[in-house]
């Protein structure tokens, strides 16, 4: 063995150390901490300890706060907006990447286009407009968006612009694409803008901010390796939700449509139109009576709101290796992809060349989707007219005959030729609504008859309307057909049928009867096209009638739906403005033959016997029919309801109900696919859909016990890290590899994470449960419309101008609004001038604000909040600190983004957010304040009393501000007492006119003085203006800058009107005059009293000289010589002195002249030393240049040669 | 600037409710035609009194009453809250009136709330304030309100018809409730009860907690009934005893019930000296175990009396489904989910058990948020 292994050991070569390079030092390093374990580990147990609880720190602020996200169906497509300066190659990208996910070339980019980029996700790319509203619109929809930077040239301010905006309205994920790459000649060059732009886009985002590099052009398009890198991130984002986002539905229109009776246009152009909007819906569910506001627009009731079918549905989820060419879908009605191209005034529907095989099977890109077990009206025509041999137009004169059995009327063939073919296009266009109203009606068997009424008036509706078409509207056609290179291209005028079904619907149930004829008829007109759908089509026909007949039986076996009824009424009014109206009309009819108070009882039904002042209790005892508890055999008949009695029983009671729950369930959702179990056995491909809670009910027939095995579940979740829901937001994912981490680490410390979690979950799969278990109608009524659902919004009296600007490049974007949001009212908020914006903001300068979905205009004060909580204006916004603004308008909720601008237009150089902020709260009564300083004169002066006039203008103004404090400029205090009384001192004036008005009594610590002025510093409230304005950018052409109110400096500006000035504000030289003071003059009397101490001593100087002074002395002989000796040995003193002095200073001369001399020297050497190590490096550097140039020269020369 | 569009309405019928979702969603109303046929037309002083409250507590909220009192506009603000608060209720309704809609706007509003409300403390229309102390104030709990904070003290007590009682209420702040779901009644496990008396014999108390327990005494031996004699000032203007009793399941529900007795008002009593006799202690005892027996037997998590605030707390969560129980819908009851339906768009799935003779309700909350709350 030892042998083996000795060879097995020879055999391998031995790992060699690199010997040199940067990687030698590291390899040593390493080594040297596996030598010497200890070094490695800490000596210290205090700094091991901050180490973990810095760790521990760390990864405690990592962790989110779970939100539970309730979006349960298959997700919209996301949004990924492209965004850049102009001319920076956005359409060209989405072009590209279109091209690399659907294999069509685009034309042009208009609108949102939805692509299938795989299995399970769908993305619509949109084009962010240049202007700045756009851009803020845009930011509020964008799920992803791609940043266009101009390699070449560099950040531009929109990029900025777009990611302050982003960050405000919920900061998406963003990628930067750098293009124009291939301008750049110089590879370092290259390289080093690279780098830059890469480090400065770090610093806006993260470190490590994904920046994407198209390095150029190849045939006008972009490298197809790099667009294919791009896809593949993109298809590969996780996105998070955004908390205004998850709770405020929207949708993002990709079509639009004006419905406006033509008539009523042709009437009068500017009427009021009506319009539809269609677009996935977004966020959260869409109840039925939300307003909407529409960003530039404004806000709207919505008058209809439809489910459509996908356009753009996902692939199957049939298993598939990949997607198949056929399956990769797109759609985009506004740029013309997909079916149907937008055009300004009609649509056309176009079908590709080879779709149009009228395939048995497949008939998906019309837009609708078989039912599956039997075939449909509209259907089987298309089928019979698929299978036709004949071309066309034999087959048309063929059919024409059976119309001229109906009208006889029309005999020219002229005309008989073009209305057969108007009809047969007509009919097979017409199996779009025709297919729809069958498919509800299908749903409808089996559902509360409430909203069967609706849907199946609708279908009437519907069908009427067509057939009233082809009776009526021969002169004028619906679709105008062209042959078009081949290619069947038909152009429906604009938005005909779809009134016509409206108007009907408007009008529903009053001409029942008349539709169910008129359905008949068009049948049997079907039917004699294709014998063989008779019977279906009839079976139809007695469907429908049939359950008019027996609406009341069939429900009544149903017991929810009837206390249901009984509580919301029949036919669910809509919630708002319906209100008493049925009961006001009953009345009208009884009023003359009933007692006053009778007449409402009637009109309601079932419980509401109550009229309708009835007094309001919530406390409902009935005494009368109390049983006797006394009696032994009633009281035992409850005994199951205590702990007294049967423990099973009464659990029975509990589990009973829930059993039936259960029960319920499987009987609809009988088709829930499962799914547990393979995801149990530990694969973590693991697909989870909304059914999946649903599985192994037939097993488990208790909910109870399913939900622990789901909270289970989610235990289960919250250990694996594996990427498991492939529907869901990564946040979550991201929140559980966390938790796994930190499993591993502490598993106790994340207890309180796990839990939530759990909670999460649980909830989350109880709301599926529960609502799982109700049928779709009802579903409906109380969740709303699920996201991800197609939408059809009707939008009613809709200013006209949204149709004549409107503006595909421009996308719409439809929000909901929230509880309470419609109001208008005083929001405070946080708010920072952006450091880029040149000047700070003025208050009650208009400013351009965008919160929630909102673009307003509106004047916020800004203020700030004192060390005693008051809120104190500022005239302008700090430099560079946050301060208050309160502003009027449609209120959000508190901890909304916003976004403020002042200059929409675009050729602003500057940048053009002018201050970010966010909200804080509702405050109406936030008392903004400012400071006011009364200045008044004293007139009269007591002792400490005082009159003051000019502060007050009246008397009464006095008696507001009595007690106030006053101060002079000296510093001292006083206060106001009350209005001068005439007594006191306010005399008439002479001339025998009233007192004066407005002067004060004061009081103050001391005596003030005539020239003492006399301040009152008081605050007063400032007024927020009730002002805001919205922004109906939508509403004007797009190249318009839209114009609000204007800034008084822009307005000054307009009118050249200079900026007024106080004059008593401006800062004038001080002068002082030099303050003369009198002597201190003491009486005699009082000198003569004073202490020695205290007397003055320092008398001062005479003018004249004193007497003493004045008198000559005369010395003696000897006493001048002692004098003159005196004065020769001070002399002599003095010199002595003097010359020490002198000698001192000369000395230090010396010395500095000494420094002086040696400085100089040490430079000169230094000097000399510098030059001499130029010169050597100018040598070495010469050297180089020269290498350098041989070795260039050499390859040159090569390639010359 | 903008014009406010009044929701239109007719009748004083849930004029509490009405005024109290319309708060609550922000939707201003209109109220017409209010006791417009009545011999006494318009707002009673109760109805006047809440909208003095509601101003009370809320900002820039606006009230307008025609001439007559027959017409109603109500444009609520933002609810405040506040602390030291004093509401003198009148003493047309009991305080009990007054709490059903404070409890719930106090916890929306901006700074916790915390208030004194004055007048009648117990009276047979509206649930007394013993019943709020041992039943609603659980109930809230179990919609995830935190219990420091939530509070109700009974200062004095004070019976019809002079009142004179006063409470203090204090109500913490949310940001939002938390769904439940709420269908396991299970089993009576303890009584209690308070029974009450001012100016009156404490003998009465006595007598009724006797007759109680006669009742319950074959059912349960976890029966406690507590007295709470008040005498002197805390008792009030005027004489008057009652009980209020609440059964607590295995499962957390409260059961409760309640009655008071008193001499009735003079404005519907007709004359004063003319004293109509009190219903005995001992009948009022019996009377009142009845009713809680019978509560028990109808099932469901709550009482009737608390059937509407269930489904207002439940209306008002976030977007997930709650699922409640309760024994028989009431009127009351119906119209608040009418209600509910016409101010917050939220509607209820509601399905009879017919095996228990109870419904079980469900819907999806309308995800209301405290909006006035201030973001810190």
């Amino acid at each position: 063995m030892a042998k083996i292994s000795n060879i097995h050991e020879q055999s391998h070569k031995p790992h060699r150390l690199r010997q040199a390079g940067p990687s030698k030092n590291t390899k040593k390093k390493k080594q040297h901490g596996g030598e010497d374990e200890k070094s490695a580990t800490l000596r210290s147990s205090v700094k091991a300890k901050k180490l973990q609880s810095r760790s521990v720190e760390k990864e405690q602020r990592k962790l989110h706060v779970p939100t539970i996200e309730r979006n349960y169906g298959e997700p919209p497509p996301f949004v990924v907006v492209v965004h850049g300066p102009p001319q920076v190659g956005k359409s060209l990208l989405i072009k590209c990447l279109v091209k690399h996910y659907t294999k069509h070339h685009l034309q042009d980019v208009q609108g949102p286009i939805t692509i299938v980029s795989g299995k399970k996700r769908r993305v619509q790319f949109v084009e962010c407009p240049n202007d700045i509203n756009g851009m803020i619109d845009a930011a509020k929809f964008a799920d992803l968006a791609l940043l266009l930077i101009d390699g070449s040239y560099g950040f531009e301010m929109e990029t900025f612009e777009f990611l302050n905006i982003l960050q405000v309205h919920g900061f998406p994920k963003i990628m930067g694409v750098l293009t124009h790459l291939d301008k750049f000649k110089d590879v370092k060059k290259l390289k080093k803008t690279k780098q830059r732009l890469k480090h400065r886009f770090w610093t806006e985002i993260y470190d490590g901010a994904k920046l994407f590099y198209l390095s150029g052009l190849i045939n006008g398009k972009y490298v197809k390796r790099e667009v294919h890198n791009l896809a593949r991130f993109i298809s590969v984002m996780k996105f998070h939700p955004l908390s205004w986002r998850t709770s405020h539905p929207y949708v993002l229109v990709d079509r639009f449509e004006d419905v406006t009776p033509p008539e009523r246009v042709r009437v009068n152009n500017k009427c009021d139109r009506n319009v539809t909007l269609y677009g996935y819906l977004r966020g959260c569910n869409l109840k039925k009576g939300t307003k909407v506001h529409i960003a530039g627009v404004g806000d709207y009731d919505l008058a209809g709101v439809t489910a459509l079918a996908d356009p753009c549905p996902l692939p199957s989820a049939a298993k598939k290796k990949g997607l198949r060419d056929k399956e990769k879908l797109f759609y985009a009605p506004m740029s013309g992809l997909g079916d149907l191209v937008y055009d300004k005034d009609a649509v056309y529907i176009n079908i590709n060349d080879h779709f149009v095989q009228y395939s048995n099977v497949d008939n998906k890109n019309e837009g609708m989707t078989s039912k599956g077990k039997d075939l449909d009206v509209g259907e089987a025509l298309v089928k019979s007219l698929q299978n036709t041999k004949y071309s066309i137009d034999e087959k048309l004169d063929k059919s024409s005959i059976s119309y001229f059995s109906r009208n006889a009327n029309i005999s020219s063939e002229a005309q008989n030729d073009a209305q057969g073919n108007h009809e047969a296009l007509e009919q097979s266009h017409s199996l779009e609504p025709n297919i729809l109203g069958e498919e509800t009606d299908a749903e409808d068997l089996d559902s509360s008859e409430s909203s069967d009424q609706d849907e199946a008036a609708q279908k009437d509706a519907v069908v009427n309307g067509e057939s009233g078409n082809s009776d009526e509207e021969y002169g004028n056609p619906k679709e105008q057909v062209e042959f078009h290179e081949g290619r069947l291209r038909r152009k429906a005028m604009f938005g005909n049928d779809i009134d016509d079904k409206d108007l009907k619907d408007s009008d529903e149930g009053s001409e029942d009867d008349d539709d169910v004829d008129d359905q008949s008829f068009s049948d049997s007109e079907f039917s004699e096209e294709n014998g063989d759908d008779l019977e279906r089509n009839e079976e139809d026909v007695g469907n429908v009638s049939k359950w008019k007949e027996s609406l009341v039986e069939r429900t009544i076996p149903k017991q929810n739906t009837n206390l249901m009824q009984l509580v919301y009424g029949k036919s669910a009014p809509s919630p708002i403005n319906e209100g008493q109206a049925d009961s006001e009309d009953d009345e009208s009819d009884d009023e003359f033959f009933k007692l006053k108070g009778e007449g409402n009882k009637k009109s309601r039904e079932g419980f509401d016997v109550e009229n309708v002042d009835a007094d309001e209790c919530s406390k409902f005892t009935n005494y009368s029919d109390l049983k006797k508890w006394i009696n032994e055999e009633i009281c035992e008949s409850i005994r199951d309801r205590f702990v007294t009695g049967d423990w099973s029983k009464a659990a029975q009671r509990n589990q009973l109900s829930t059993a039936t729950v259960v029960d319920d369930e499987d009987s609809v959702s009988g088709d829930f696919e499962d799914l547990e179990t393979g995801e149990k056995h530990g694969s973590h491909q693991r697909e989870e859909s909304g059914n999946g809670a649903m599985q192994e009910e037939d097993e488990l027939e208790e909910g109870q016990r399913r939900l622990k095995k789901l909270a289970l579940r989610a235990k289960f979740d919250a250990q694996y890290p594996f990427p498991v829901k492939l529907f869901h937001y990564s946040y979550e994912e991201v929140d559980e590899k966390n938790e796994a981490k930190f499993h591993r680490g502490q598993a106790n410390e994340s207890g309180y994470f796990d839990k939530l979690k759990e909670e999460i979950e649980i909830r989350k799969q109880r709301n599926i449960a529960e609502l799982n278990d109700l049928d779709e109608e009802i579903r409906l009524e109380i969740e709303g419309f699920q996201t991800g659902t197609y939408l059809r919004l009707e939008l009613h009296d809709v200013p006209f101008e949204m149709v004549e600007h409107f503006d595909p490049c421009d996308p719409i974007l439809v929000g909901g609004i929230g509880l309470g949001e419609e109001n208008v009212g005083y929001m405070q908020a946080r708010l920072k001038r952006h450091r880029w914006h040149r000047k700070v903001l003025k208050t009650k300068d208009p400013v351009i604000l965008s919160i929630g979905w909102r673009r307003y205009q509106t004047t916020p004060i800004y203020a700030i909040e004192d060390r005693n909580g008051r809120h104190r204006m500022l005239k302008y916004t700090p430099e560079h600190m946050h301060c208050l603004a309160t502003f009027w308008g449609p209120l959000a909720p508190p901890n909304t983004g916003v976004v403020a601008v002042q200059n929409l237009a675009n050729n602003q150089a500057s940048f053009r957010v002018t201050a970010t902020a966010v909200v804080l709260e509702f405050n109406h009564a936030a008392k903004i304040v400012k400071k006011v300083k009364l200045v008044g004169h004293p007139c009269k002066i007591f002792k400490k009393t005082a009159l003051i006039m000019n502060m007050f203008t009246s008397d009464l103004e006095v008696a507001r501000f009595e007690g106030a404090a006053v101060r002079t400029v000296s510093g001292i205090r006083g206060q106001v007492k009350k209005a001068a009384k005439e007594e006191i001192g306010n005399h008439p004036t002479k001339k025998g006119g009233a007192p004066r008005e407005g002067i004060a009594r004061c009081t103050f610590e001391d005596r003030i003085l005539m020239s003492d002025i006399v301040f009152l510093r008081a605050w007063t409230q400032v007024e927020v203006p009730n002002f805001y304005n919205p922004l109906t950018t939508a509403l004007q052409p797009r190249n318009k800058t839209w114009q609000g109110m204007k800034t008084m400096a822009e307005l000054r500006r307009e009118h050249n009107l200079p900026i007024p000035v106080n004059k008593d504000s401006l800062y004038k030289p001080i002068e002082r005059k030099p303050k003369k003071f009198n002597p201190l003059v003491i009486p005699k009397s009082l000198q003569a009293a004073l202490p020695f101490e205290s007397k003055p001593k320092n008398i001062p100087s005479r003018r004249r000289p004193t007497l003493e002074r004045r008198r000559a002395v005369v010395m003696e002989s000897d006493e001048r010589r002692v004098h003159a000796l005196v004065q020769q040995l001070r002399l002599i003193t003095n010199d002595k002195v003097l010359n020490s002095l002198k000698n001192v200073a000369l000395q230090m001369k010396k010395r500095k002249l000494k420094k002086e001399q040696e400085r100089k020297k040490l430079e000169a050497e230094k000097a000399k030393d510098e030059e001499l190590s130029k010169k050597r490096k100018r040598e070495i550097r010469r050297e180089r240049y020269r290498v350098q140039e041989k070795l260039k020269k050499k390859p040159r020369r090569n390639s010359d040669a | 600037m903008g014009k406010v569009s009044y929701k239109k309405l007719r009748g004083s019928q849930n004029l509490r409710q009405r005024l109290l979702l319309a708060t609550l969603s922000a939707t201003p109303i209109q109220i017409e035609d209010i006791r417009a046929n009545d011999m006494l037309p318009g707002l009673l002083p109760h109805e006047v009194s809440l909208l003095r409250l509601l101003e009370k507590i809320s900002d820039d909220c606006l009230v307008k009453i025609n001439e007559t009192g027959t017409k109603l506009k109500y444009k609520p603000g933002i609810l405040m809250g506040g602390r030291h608060l004093v509401h003198d209720c009148g003493v047309s309704r009991a305080i009990g009136y007054f709490l059903e809609p404070l409890i719930v706007l106090g916890l929306f509003s901006k700074k916790p709330l915390s208030i004194r409300l004055k007048g009648i403390t117990s009276d047979s229309k509206d649930p007394c304030v013993d019943t709020f102390r041992s039943t609603t104030l659980p109930l809230l709990k179990q919609f995830g309100v935190p219990s420091e904070g939530l509070e109700l003290k009974i200062e004095s007590r004070g019976s019809p018809p002079h009142g004179g009682g006063e409470v203090l209420l204090s109500v913490p702040i949310i940001q939002s409730l938390m769904a439940v779901t709420w269908i396991d009644e299970g089993m009576v496990k303890r009584i209690r009860g308070v029974t009450f008396s001012t100016r009156v014999s404490h003998q009465f108390e006595d007598t009724m907690i006797h007759a109680a327990r006669g009742i319950f005494n074959r059912l349960l031996p976890d029966v406690r009934i507590f007295t709470d004699h008040r005498a002197g000032p805390q008792a009030g203007n005027s004489p008057g005893y009652g009980i209020s009793l609440v059964a607590e399941t295995t499962s957390g529900c409260f059961i409760s019930a309640d009655t008071a007795v008193s001499y009735a008002r003079v404005d519907d009593g007709g004359m004063e000296d003319e004293r109509q006799e009190l219903m005995p202690p001992e009948d009022v005892g019996e009377q009142i175990a009845s009713v809680l027996l019978q509560e028990i037997e109808q099932g469901g998590v709550v009482d009737t009396t608390h059937q509407g605030l269930l489904f207002l707390l439940c209306a008002l969560c976030p977007q997930d489904v709650s699922k409640i129980r309760v024994g028989k819908l009431l009127p009351h009851g119906i119209e608040i989910l009418r209600l509910i339906r016409d101010f917050l768009g939220v509607k209820f799935v509601i399905k009879p058990d017919p095996s228990t003779g109870t419904v079980i309700l469900k819907c999806v909350g309308s995800g209301l948020k405290n909006l006035s709350r201030k973001s810190s």
